[in-house]
């Protein structure tokens, strides 16, 4: 089967920095997939996103999304960000909506695809508010459907619950389980909760700064529905971990070194 | 903001929760209005004690009744009628002018590079500074007046408006963009609505612009009807109680849209945006 994300070399250097923001990185995702993108900031994981979603271009490589190299944004990905970045002037119902919308989709069509996503995240009862009305976890929810609403094949989530509080966060991350076991988009997932990562997908890659770079890939195949409480979690949680620190003592060390030879 | 919100917490008996209210409206009063009373009851006693010619001011009893004789002789609610429809007419042009050029350039780097300098230097210049030109383009008449107020509100509409274009959220744009939204849907469905709440700023801010042009338009251009006209003719005869009568009446319709269209609208929007709490 082919994939549905390929991601071959790609780098970023931003302007005003010597260090890529991201070293030549390559990894896949399988239609279905749940794909984690993990690490402290810093470590290109949002720039690898932004390129997959095609709001950023790579340096060098290339991206290629259901066959097809990424040149912008399209059909087929759908991305949530951090902060919801739904539309304040418009009721949820209307900012579900917009995508439809902005593809021409007729409006009785549209207006069923809407309730059916609203219904999907347990919205359906506030479609007619508008999001300063609602609290951090709704208006999150509401922008998981109004990505879901355009069907993607390729899911992608920039921090989604990284600005909610520790108790909406697991209710969310049980949803997001849930909706994503129910309608399958391959998903790539970028967080720096590292239970948060192991949770949720199949392949967690591990990346680390100075250069952003993936330093490890996980395999999970606990099975689903899964327990946030999972021995098996923490202990690679624990693993995750001992990768990160072990890449910082090395950092701290190659630059105590490189200090050394400019002196 | 302080207005008479009622606190749910102190929901007692109806009968003094409407005494609480007035209480509070009146306390209101008193807080807002006791330096307008105070100014006038200083020019009363100035006036009254003779320490200044009452032809170069006359006294608050003067003013007010010449006031109502300029409303009842004088006909001086078709002056403000004139008045206000030209700032009306004025404004809603200089606005559409100024929304119009302001998207074109905000979103074009070309076109901003280019007229944002010219509209800025224009800014810096008093816009009557422009009515001689006004009066020989469009003769010695109302056209003239209401060139230069459109002309007034237009610049600093301008410039709201392509400044408001440059503090659209990046996320919203990504997303908007990230769903599809390109070029005029783009423009029309997520740029327009998101700079909602600058462009009210810009509209009360060109209203006073507008204001001050016509005003200052109005004085020199005497063939036509209005408020500008009476202020010169007060001056002209040496009646300062009609030039004070017609302050007053100007600073009661500028306090008027002030508090009651613009203040409004603005907290409209903002509620509607989100943005409450944020200012």
């Amino acid at each position: 089967m082919a994939a549905a994300l390929r991601v071959l070399d790609v780098t970023k250097t931003y302007a005003r920095s010597d260090m890529p923001a991201l070293a030549p990185t390559s990894f896949e995702v399988q239609p279905g997939e749940f794909v984690s993108l993990v690490g402290p900031s810093g470590c290109g994981k949002s720039t690898l996103l932004g390129m997959i979603a095609g709001l950023l271009a790579p340096d060098t490589g290339i991206v290629e999304a259901l066959g097809e190299p990424v040149t912008g944004p399209g059909d087929g990905r759908a991305i949530v960000f951090q902060d919801a970045a739904l539309f304040p002037w418009l009721t949820l119902e209307r900012n579900v909506e917009y995508g439809l919308r902005a593809h021409g989709m007729p409006k009785a069509e549209r207006r069923e695809k809407v309730a059916d996503a609203l219904r999907m995240v347990h919205l359906d009862h506030v479609a007619g508010k508008h999001p300063y009305e609602l609290s951090g976890g709704m208006r999150q929810r509401a922008s998981i459907a109004r990505a879901l609403v355009l069907e993607p094949q390729i899911l992608l989530m920039d921090e989604p619950f990284s600005a909610l509080d520790a108790q909406t966060r697991v209710v969310l991350q049980d949803e997001v389980q849930r909706i994503w076991l129910e309608t399958q988009p391959a998903v790539v997932f970028v967080t720096h909760n590292l239970i948060e990562a192991a949770f949720l997908s199949d392949t967690v890659h591990l990346l680390s700064s100075s250069p952003g770079r993936i330093i490890k890939t996980y395999d999970i195949d606990i099975p689903r529905p899964r327990d946030e409480s999972d021995p098996a979690l923490l202990d690679l949680r624990h693993d995750m971990l001992e990768r990160l620190r072990a890449e910082v003592d090395d950092a701290a060390r190659r630059r105590a070194e490189t200090a050394e030879v400019t002196a | 903001m302080s207005t008479g919100v009622t606190d749910p917490t102190t929901a007692a008996a109806p009968s003094q929760r409407t005494g609480d209210r007035v209480r509070a409206i009146a306390w209101q009063v008193v807080r807002k209005g006791w330096f307008i009373a105070l100014l006038i009851f200083l020019w009363w006693l100035v006036t009254a004690a003779g320490w200044v010619d009452p032809y170069k001011l006359p006294s608050p009893g003067t003013v007010f009744s010449t006031l109502g004789t300029l409303f009842t002789e004088r006909a001086l609610l078709d002056d403000l009628g004139a008045t206000l429809l030209r700032l009306v007419e004025g404004w809603a042009i200089g606005v559409a002018a100024g929304v119009f050029l302001g998207i074109l350039t905000g979103g074009t780097a070309f076109l901003e590079d280019g007229i944002r300098p010219v509209i800025a230097g224009l800014q810096s210049v008093p816009t009557i500074a422009f009515l001689p030109l006004a009066i020989l383009w469009f003769g010695f008449n109302g056209t003239a007046v209401l060139v230069i107020t459109a002309f007034g509100t237009f610049k600093p509409m301008a410039i709201a408006t392509y400044g408001a274009m440059h503090q659209v959220n990046p996320t919203l744009m990504m997303a908007g963009r990230a769903m599809g939204a390109r070029g005029l849907f783009l423009q029309r469905t997520l740029i327009f609505p998101a700079i909602v709440p600058n462009l009210v700023t810009g509209l009360k801010m060109s209203w006073a612009f507008a204001w001050r042009a016509l005003m200052a338009a109005e004085i020199v251009v005497t063939g036509a009807q209005g408020l500008g006209g009476v202020l010169e003719l007060g001056r002209e005869i040496g009646a300062i109680d009609v030039v004070m009568a017609v302050i007053i009446v100007i600073l009661v319709v500028g306090l008027v849209t002030e508090q009651l269209l613009f203040t409004r609208l603005e907290r409209w929007v903002n509620r509607r945006w989100g943005l409450e709490g944020a200012r």
